[in-house]
């Protein structure tokens, strides 16, 4: 059960802490069904943190997006941890940037928040329209309940609410934290690629269709790179220009090889987050890229990211035992 | 001009009269409503509160290519005057008003010839709003759900019919080509479409005086609000890609094979290359100061050299953040440390 005075406490004291920079969780955003990522340097701000079925944002993207000034001569770097607060699938992305030395363990102190799955905005804002007084929402038994403008209360079906992601997720607690906050809760989900296996069914000229009419769409504002855990290249190969990899011309090939570029790079690493797919503006389903990939990986090699921070990355692993029955 | 009536069954006729114009109406790709053109006898679906991507593609394109060149010749052939006529139909307010006002910067000093050519060839039918969107806050920042600034045609939803109200010679045009699909409006319809317009108004519920800020915003610039309302933002280009009046283009030369082209395609100031020198050197080197220049030339900057603030209020950038940056929240915060 989400204990929000525990999370407050616990979150109070981390940010009190001498060896801690400060602490990134989530508060009530600015309206609607929206929630802000919150960041907390005073023990006095911890009021505003939250945790409830809207806290859809990955936080450990910002474990690696933090841009940092140089730091001026005479003075020395500030080697603090970050805490972040994590979900299930939010503590795999922390897990995979450890395995990638991204970010070291000692760099980051872990606050698990296990989950019982974040609400689809498009979906509730479908259901309820497009509210302006902020709303609250909580878990209550496989149903979530929405506390609306006026008082009114309305719980639906996890089924009808929860993003794709959450409703197949097999991992809602955190994989790794320092200190847990509630109890762990029950694995729901129970993933068999039927997405995937849907989309495999068609033809070559169907999935290129498919995807052409996608990739058309798509208006390159890097959001799903930016909002990507995973996606934290210092030089990324889409901003070179000498060379220049992927032209800035928007066209549906330069599209389909940014997109192709960044699902191949997620390959053996994507943690199923979905937060590529929830920030697009323009809806394309990209998640069912990274899901064929994690299928193959997960199927060819018997292998998932972002679960033991001990493992090697995918791409740097070697098994004399490796499948090979697929090797042409 | 005379007052017309456009009765919702005769749409798909009106729209077809618009002659061999490309007419490019408010569509559904998936869940993104866009501007598209309009195909075979579909008729516009104009139930929508807005598009979620603007129209501005049609005229200040994500991609345009400005001269094309051969490998190893020294000619380029420039790449203007193949512009069609179009028509938007369908088009809010909000979105209309920022043509005009991104019009002051193509035409500025030297006239833009890829823009001025495509803007002159376009006309404006707009629909005025009766549902606002929950974050529309037009009111504050100089229009309304029925302006009418950078608008041919206003219609306005009468329940079983449009109101239709030519504005200029264009529109008039326009309304002539399908005199048969129009009557003449009775007074009481002139009234029935005032008072939608009146009762759209109230809806707006989101505001900010923006009083003082245009002039406030410069001695802000080492405040610590900056730094506040910019730490969760993903530097992606949502907000400026989205937003009606952003008009930022970068220039590329691409070769392929032996053919180049000069492209100009558009840019964001949330990108972290935007600003970037060839030496290395970043002048706003993170989210702090690019959040801190959007906002600046939104509400400053612009207001400055061309007197009219370049946000329409149109609400995009708050609806489609994926952090929840809230301009309206900056802009309060702004307005407090004043």
């Amino acid at each position: 059960m989400v204990d929000l005075d525990k999370l407050r406490t616990v979150a109070k004291e981390t940010v009190s802490r001498d060896d801690v920079k400060y602490l990134i969780g989530w508060s009530q955003g600015t309206f609607g069904f929206r929630v802000s990522p919150h960041f907390v340097k005073e023990p006095e701000e911890v009021d505003s943190l939250t945790f409830s079925p809207l806290c859809c944002n990955n936080l450990a993207t910002y474990l690696t997006l933090t841009e940092k000034n140089p730091v001026p001569r005479g003075e020395e770097a500030d080697t603090r941890k970050v805490a972040l607060m994590v979900k299930g699938c939010d503590s795999r992305a922390v897990v995979q940037q450890l395995v990638e030395h991204g970010v070291g363990r000692d760099q980051v102190y872990i606050i698990g928040c296990p989950c019982e799955g974040v609400v689809d905005v498009k979906k509730v804002e479908k259901k309820f329209g497009e509210l302006l007084e902020p709303v609250q929402a909580s878990w209550e038994n496989g149903k979530v309940s929405f506390q609306l403008p006026g008082g009114q209360v309305e719980s639906l079906p996890r089924e009808e609410v929860l993003a794709q992601n959450c409703l197949t997720c097999r991992y809602p607690n955190p994989v790794v934290s320092d200190i847990l906050l509630w109890d762990e809760v029950e694995v729901k989900g129970n993933d068999d690629y039927e997405d995937v296996k849907e989309l495999e069914s068609k033809s070559s000229q169907d999935k290129w269709a498919y995807w052409q009419d996608k990739f058309t769409s798509c208006i390159r504002c890097y959001s799903c790179r930016n909002v990507c855990p995973l996606c934290y290249c210092e030089d990324c190969i889409l901003d070179r220009l000498n060379p220049t990899w992927v032209f800035r011309s928007t066209n549906v090939a330069e599209n389909t090889a940014f997109q192709m570029a960044r699902a191949f790079h997620l390959a053996g690493r994507c943690i199923e987050c979905g937060e590529c797919e929830r920030v697009c503006p323009v809806d394309i389903p990209l998640m069912k890229i990274n899901r064929k990939l994690y299928k193959e990986v997960h199927e060819k090699y018997e292998f998932e990211p972002g679960l033991d921070p001990e493992t090697k990355p995918f791409q740097a692993s070697y098994r004399p035992d490796d499948k090979e029955d697929f090797i042409l | 001009m005379e007052h017309l009536k456009l009765s919702k069954d005769k749409l798909g006729d009106f729209v077809a009269k618009l002659g061999d114009k490309e007419v490019l109406v408010p569509q559904k790709e998936g869940e993104a409503l866009k501007f598209v053109p309009l195909t075979g006898d579909s008729v516009p679906e104009l139930d929508y509160a807005n598009t979620s991507v603007p129209p501005k593609n049609a005229v200040f394109p994500q991609t345009e290519t400005m001269l094309r060149f051969e490998w190893g010749k020294m000619e380029t052939t420039a790449v203007t005057g193949e512009a069609k006529e179009k028509v938007f139909f369908g088009v809010r307010p909000c979105d209309a008003r920022a043509k005009v006002i991104v019009d002051k910067l193509f035409t500025w000093d030297e006239k833009d010839p890829y823009y001025v050519e495509k803007r002159e060839k376009s006309t404006v039918v707009g629909l005025a709003c009766a549902e606002p969107c929950s974050n529309c806050f037009c009111t504050s920042v100089g229009g309304g759900p029925a302006s009418t600034e950078g608008l041919d045609v206003l219609l306005t939803d009468l329940g079983e019919s449009y109101l239709v109200q030519p504005l200029t010679d264009e529109g008039q045009s326009l309304c002539q080509a399908a005199s048969d699909d129009l009557e003449k409006a009775a007074e009481g319809d002139v009234q029935a479409a005032e008072k939608v317009h009146q009762e759209a108004e109230k809806k707006i519920s989101r505001q900010i005086d923006t009083g003082g800020i245009p002039e406030g915003l410069p001695g802000l610039w080492e405040n610590e609000l900056w730094e506040k309302v910019s730490q969760s933002c993903l530097g992606c280009g949502i907000c400026t890609y989205l937003c009606p009046t952003c008009h930022c283009f970068d220039m590329q030369d691409e070769v392929e094979g032996f053919d180049g082209r000069r492209c100009r395609t558009w840019d964001s100031c949330m990108f972290s290359e935007y600003t970037m020198h060839a030496s290395g050197h970043n002048p706003r080197p993170t989210r702090r100061e690019r959040t801190r220049n959007r906002i600046n030339h939104k509400y400053s900057y612009f207001v400055d050299k061309f007197d009219v603030i370049a946000c329409v209020g149109c609400g995009r950038c708050i609806s489609l953040c994926p952090v929840n940056i809230d301009i309206l929240d900056i802009l309060s915060k702004v307005k407090e440390a004043l």
